[in-house]
């Protein structure tokens, strides 16, 4: 077998135009993911009755189960869930014309959540607790001190920490071509099945994910540097 | 003026303040000595319930708050009387010098941002910290970073400053700037709490001086009393081992 170098080309503008949907399902879910995570993180803190042990168990179970049995059994298990609903209520909803997508994006939002709310949790343990009482001892609320003093400081040193999460989904995001979603992997399958050409097909892909990675870490160490500022000393 | 009566405080049952009464005049300056463990600090921080009192009731300017029934609401009206200065400075690190002293007063105080800046600028000037107005906190030495912690307290205006051990985590040759900066707000009739080692500090700027050990005010008066007529034999040691040390330190430098 010898490998076809101008292949890996050909193969890489037809896995390029896959590029869209890949972003959709990294970034979609870690936006949505990073506003539960803060909710979850923020209860897990202040241990808030009852939401505590639910907060609890979504990040015991979706970070103890891998990431691809959340798609398939949301994949399979939510229409099914949603055919008795509709018949039940006469709501009339056919699950068959749902995008295949939302279901990825549901799962990879659920897992991203409970990711995210473990970094989230830890950069405000190491907001020192002089921060707090500082900002009780010139009158602010509880909510307020969270809001203006701790997450900012929490947030802004969990960059590299996001960047890590960022990093994991947009390889995690693969995993939908198992669902007929084609992403890049999923191009990269395709191409290579009709062509008979795997090795060439899978390096084009690899190139594209590790150029993604390369400007994704730079761009997080320029935010870093940015965000962080106020914490490196010295004199400006 | 602030009035505490029978304040009682425990950390894991091991009782550390043990019915506290104490009355403070309007524009006295009050020095708390005690050794440490006596709950000197504890006592401060009951004062802006930062700790919560078990028993006993605390009063500021107008607020009265019975601390075994304070709501929310209570304890963040009675912290809004008073204003505090940390011993770890406790700067907001992510914000800048004039930031750290407006914070309080758009949040808490709900002054605009622009009227807010045009005061903490002011009170800034005060403590001599008018060309660090843009600097982090992690830009300044200890000595400047208390001291925007005490404009952070000046700038809020309140019944109470209550000071911290604010000059215990720095160099020795910066405590002198702060206790300057501490010194001449004393003389402007503010109203202050200071938990402090600096025996100095104490005997020439505070109107009236309190011992406490042990969980309980051993005994209170000018410092003229308490510094060259103590009645209680637990203040004249305590006394005696701390000018004891500060005579014998030189010496053991040498011989090290």
């Amino acid at each position: 077998m010898t490998i076809d170098i101008p292949f890996i080309w050909v193969a890489f503008k037809e896995i390029i135009k896959a590029l869209p949907t890949t972003l959709i399902l990294t970034i979609v879910p870690l936006i949505a993911g990073f506003l539960i995570g803060i909710a979850v993180a923020l209860v897990r803190v202040y241990k808030v009755k009852y939401l505590y042990q639910i907060a609890n168990g979504y990040v015991s179970f979706f970070r103890g189960t891998p990431i691809i049995m959340h798609i398939m059994v949301i994949y399979f298990g939510f229409p099914l869930l949603l055919d008795q609903i509709s018949l039940k209520f006469g709501l009339g909803i056919q699950t068959n014309k749902i995008p295949i997508i939302l279901f990825i994006l549901i799962a990879l939002t659920l897992a991203a959540g409970s990711y995210l709310s473990e970094i989230i949790r830890s950069g405000i343990i190491s907001v020192a607790n002089g921060q707090m009482e500082a900002a009780y001892s010139v009158g602010m609320t509880k909510f307020q001190a969270m809001i203006r003093i701790i997450l900012p400081q929490a947030l802004a040193q969990s960059i590299p920490n996001f960047t890590n999460i960022f990093v994991g989904f947009l390889h995690t995001s693969s995993i939908a071509f198992l669902v007929s979603q084609k992403e890049i992997t999923g191009a990269a399958n395709i191409i290579a099945g009709v062509n008979l050409k795997f090795l060439e097909a899978f390096i084009a892909a690899g190139i594209i994910y590790w150029g993604l990675t390369i400007l994704v870490e730079g761009l997080s160490f320029l935010l870093e540097k940015k965000v962080t500022a106020y914490n490196r000393g010295g004199v400006s | 003026m602030i009035y505490l009566q029978g304040i009682q405080k425990s950390f894991k049952k091991q009782p550390v303040l043990k019915g506290i009464n104490l009355k403070i005049e309007k524009g006295e300056v009050l020095t708390i000595l005690g050794p440490s463990g006596s709950g000197k600090t504890t006592l401060l921080r009951c004062l802006n319930f930062l700790e919560k009192p078990d028993a006993g009731m605390v009063q500021i300017g107008n607020i009265i708050v019975d601390s075994e029934n304070a709501t929310k609401k209570e304890m963040l009206a009675i912290r809004k009387q008073s204003a505090m200065v940390f011993q770890h400075y406790n700067l907001f690190a992510h914000k800048s010098v004039v930031e750290n002293v407006m914070e309080g007063l758009i949040v808490a105080k709900k002054v605009k941002k622009k009227d807010a800046r045009q005061q903490s600028e002011r009170v800034l000037e005060k403590v001599g910290l008018s060309d660090k107005l843009n600097h982090f906190p992690s830009q300044l030495s200890g000595g400047q970073q208390q001291r925007v912690g005490i404009a952070r307290a000046l700038a809020l205006n309140p019944e109470v400053i209550l000071f911290d051990e604010p000059t215990s985590a720095l160099d020795p040759e910066l405590v002198g700037d702060v206790l300057a900066v501490i010194k001449s707000i004393a003389q402007e009739g503010i109203t202050m709490v200071v938990v402090t080692h600096e025996m100095s500090f104490a005997r020439e700027v505070s109107n009236r001086v309190l011992f406490m050990d042990e969980g309980v005010i051993v005994e209170e008066g000018t410092p003229l009393e308490i510094f060259h007529a103590a009645k209680e034999e637990r203040t004249r040691r305590f006394l005696q081992r701390i000018s004891g040390e500060t005579f014998f330190t030189p010496l053991k430098e040498q011989v090290n």
